[in-house]
């Protein structure tokens, strides 16, 4: 590993004068949303600027899972994203390690149309989505999302994890391949275990698209009973307008997880990020 | 989205030529097939959920149609309306702002939260987890926050106004037609700043750390170093980041929903809420689909465009 630039450098003596109030401006709104999710219905009043509850009460995290069937929309939620993001790892790595170690017919017309596919806005596709999911058979169904997900971070996996194993030496899929391994022993011992930094960042870019998305679910689910998190705040507007609290308790509830599993893999994301092999 | 070269220089022209002299033809058609094998169900899952319903939306723009009936073929008539269209203008507008005043801020920025943070800074783990926070948030929450944040009675931003007098801050910038859109973008710079930051620091890592100290033992100030070597050298980042910030501009949709709806009275649309409005609650499910057309043109056109100018190497790390 090449040393980074300025790992040698002491920081300017300034920094921290520069980054500490920047990053409390940049954390108001997280805050707020924590501080408003223990707002009590009762007493809506706040202090510090509307960030803090007078009278703070963990009551609103106990009230929605009471009130809406929550639990139900948290596990569909879960049912489209853990899916896709093995599905996309598992068809995305394939697809890398296809492009970057063997003969693919048309190489360079896939690669020309992953490289489109990646800046496709997931708008413009979405009203026709939905039209195909119907014919399909699976509009209301999460196995329709689940599909639908993977197809549209595909293009992000290949080219992400492709760079990582065009990393990994020749030599080794030469030397596998004297030994007599099969290309999937070969790929499945050798170059999905290496992947791991790239994996990382497509583990999370995955989650963040189908955990964080809204609009698919907004055109291919219809039965309420089916929606995810993300639906939430819409699908029962008129019950959390007059519970601010609430209402700011399922935001914290969407944005748990995904933080959670941000944290856990912040580590690789730089280095995955760099396309180097660790 | 871009992925960068690894530190070792890749070699699989050397492997394929030597695959090609050991192996018999026979082989050649076999390794061909287990590669289709490999590559076939991201292919089929991608000809159906991306390529089928671009070539859908093609034929439904040429359209009148609600989406429930047969439609009525109609020509390129919903392609002249629209070009016609008041609001479509409006979004075009729009996608021009959020263009120049979301990359620019989010590029300036993110490099320089990125160059201070790629030092041996005592918390530097810590700052780089929080700005690198709000773009791992769904947007319907970000929008929900800001929504609140920017009200103007419980809002954070009207109650600093009124403590401190300052009755500019407590303006009702989300329901002001004149300034919806760039409230808008303000959110977004907020959210994605930290994306832009996590790219430079990545590309950071693979300047070439001699150059750099060769620039330093040649009396370069830390200025020159920086306008001369480091952002010249950062140009693959440079170029991904203006075409995430482009197509940004066509594919937000979340943000502006949940803050705005578009409005007032569409002073806020971007293309994709403009589009879904059409197709799904106007019930113009042909006159939604020319949008979506017009914004994958856009989307491809400008892309193709970067990349014949500037090679593929800034998308996929491979070195030109």
């Amino acid at each position: 590993m090449r040393r980074r630039i300025r790992d040698v450098d002491a920081p300017p003596r300034w920094a921290h004068w520069v980054l500490g109030p920047l990053a409390v401006l940049w954390m108001i709104p997280v805050v707020m949303v924590i501080g408003i999710s223990l707002l009590p219905t009762s007493n809506p009043s706040t202090t510090g600027l509307g960030l803090v509850p007078e009278e703070p009460t963990l009551r609103n995290y106990v009230t929605i899972f009471e009130t809406n069937p929550i639990a139900r929309h948290l596990v569909n939620s879960l049912l489209v994203s853990v899916p896709s993001i093995v599905l996309v790892l598992l068809l995305g790595s394939m697809t890398a390690f296809a492009l970057a170690r063997l003969r693919v017919p048309f190489k360079g017309v896939v690669f020309v149309g992953l490289i489109l596919a990646l800046v496709l806005p997931m708008a413009g596709v979405v009203t026709a989505m939905f039209k195909i999911l119907q014919r399909l058979g699976l509009y209301d169904n999460l196995f329709g999302l689940v599909l639908a997900y993977t197809a549209l971070g595909l293009p992000f996996a290949v080219i992400m994890i492709r760079t990582t194993y065009l990393a990994i030496p020749d030599e080794t899929y030469e030397a596998a391949l004297v030994d007599g391994s099969s290309t999937w022993t070969i790929f499945w011992r050798i170059y999905f275990p290496l992947g791991k930094a790239a994996a990382a960042v497509v583990v999370v870019w995955q989650l963040m698209m189908s955990w964080n998305d809204f609009l698919l679910p907004l055109v291919a689910i219809g039965d309420n009973d089916l929606k995810p998190l993300t639906l939430v705040p819409l699908a029962y507007r008129g019950i959390y307008l007059s519970q601010p609290g609430a209402l700011f308790a399922v935001l914290v509830l969407i944005s748990v997880p995904i933080v959670v599993v941000y944290l856990s893999v912040q580590r690789y994301l730089v280095n995955g990020l760099a396309g180097s092999v660790k | 989205m871009t992925a960068y070269p690894p530190p070792a220089p890749a070699t699989r022209n050397t492997r394929v030529a030597g695959t090609g002299r050991r192996g018999p033809a026979r082989r050649l058609t076999r390794e061909r097939l287990v590669a289709l094998g490999f590559i076939a169900p991201a292919v089929v899952l991608f000809a159906v959920f991306v390529v089928y319903p671009i070539v859908f939306n093609v034929q439904s723009s040429l359209l009148d149609w609600d989406g429930v009936s047969a439609g009525t073929p109609v020509g390129l008539d919903n392609y002249r309306d629209l070009f016609s269209d008041p609001t479509f203008h409006t979004t075009l507008r729009n996608s021009a702002f959020w263009i120049v005043l979301t990359i620019v801020p989010q590029a300036a920025l993110g490099f320089a939260l990125a160059w201070l943070l790629n030092t041996r800074l005592r918390g530097r783990t810590v700052y780089r987890t929080l700005f690198f926070l709000p773009a791992v948030l769904s947007p319907v929450v970000v929008g929900i926050v800001w929504q609140r944040l920017l009200d103007p009675f419980n809002g954070v931003l009207a109650q600093l106004g009124r403590a401190t007098g300052i009755d500019l801050l407590t303006r009702s910038y989300l329901s002001d037609p004149s300034t919806a859109i760039f409230a808008v973008i303000v959110v977004n710079v907020w959210m994605w700043t930290g994306f832009s930051m996590l790219f430079y620091l990545a590309g950071l890592q693979l300047v070439d750390h001699s150059v750099v100290e060769a620039a330093r033992i040649d009396g370069a100030t830390g200025w020159q170093l920086l306008r001369r070597i480091v952002l010249p050298l950062l140009k693959p980042t440079h170029l991904a980041l203006l075409l995430l910030g482009i197509i940004g501009s066509l594919k937000t949709f979340e943000l502006v929903w949940v803050l705005t709806e578009g409005g007032p009275n569409h002073a806020s649309e971007l293309m994709p809420t403009y589009l879904f409005k059409q197709a799904f609650q106007l019930q113009s499910f042909g006159y939604g689909a020319t949008i979506a057309v017009v914004l994958l043109v856009v989307a491809v056109g400008s892309s193709l465009a970067m990349l014949r100018t500037f090679g593929s190497g800034f998308i996929t790390g491979d070195r030109s």
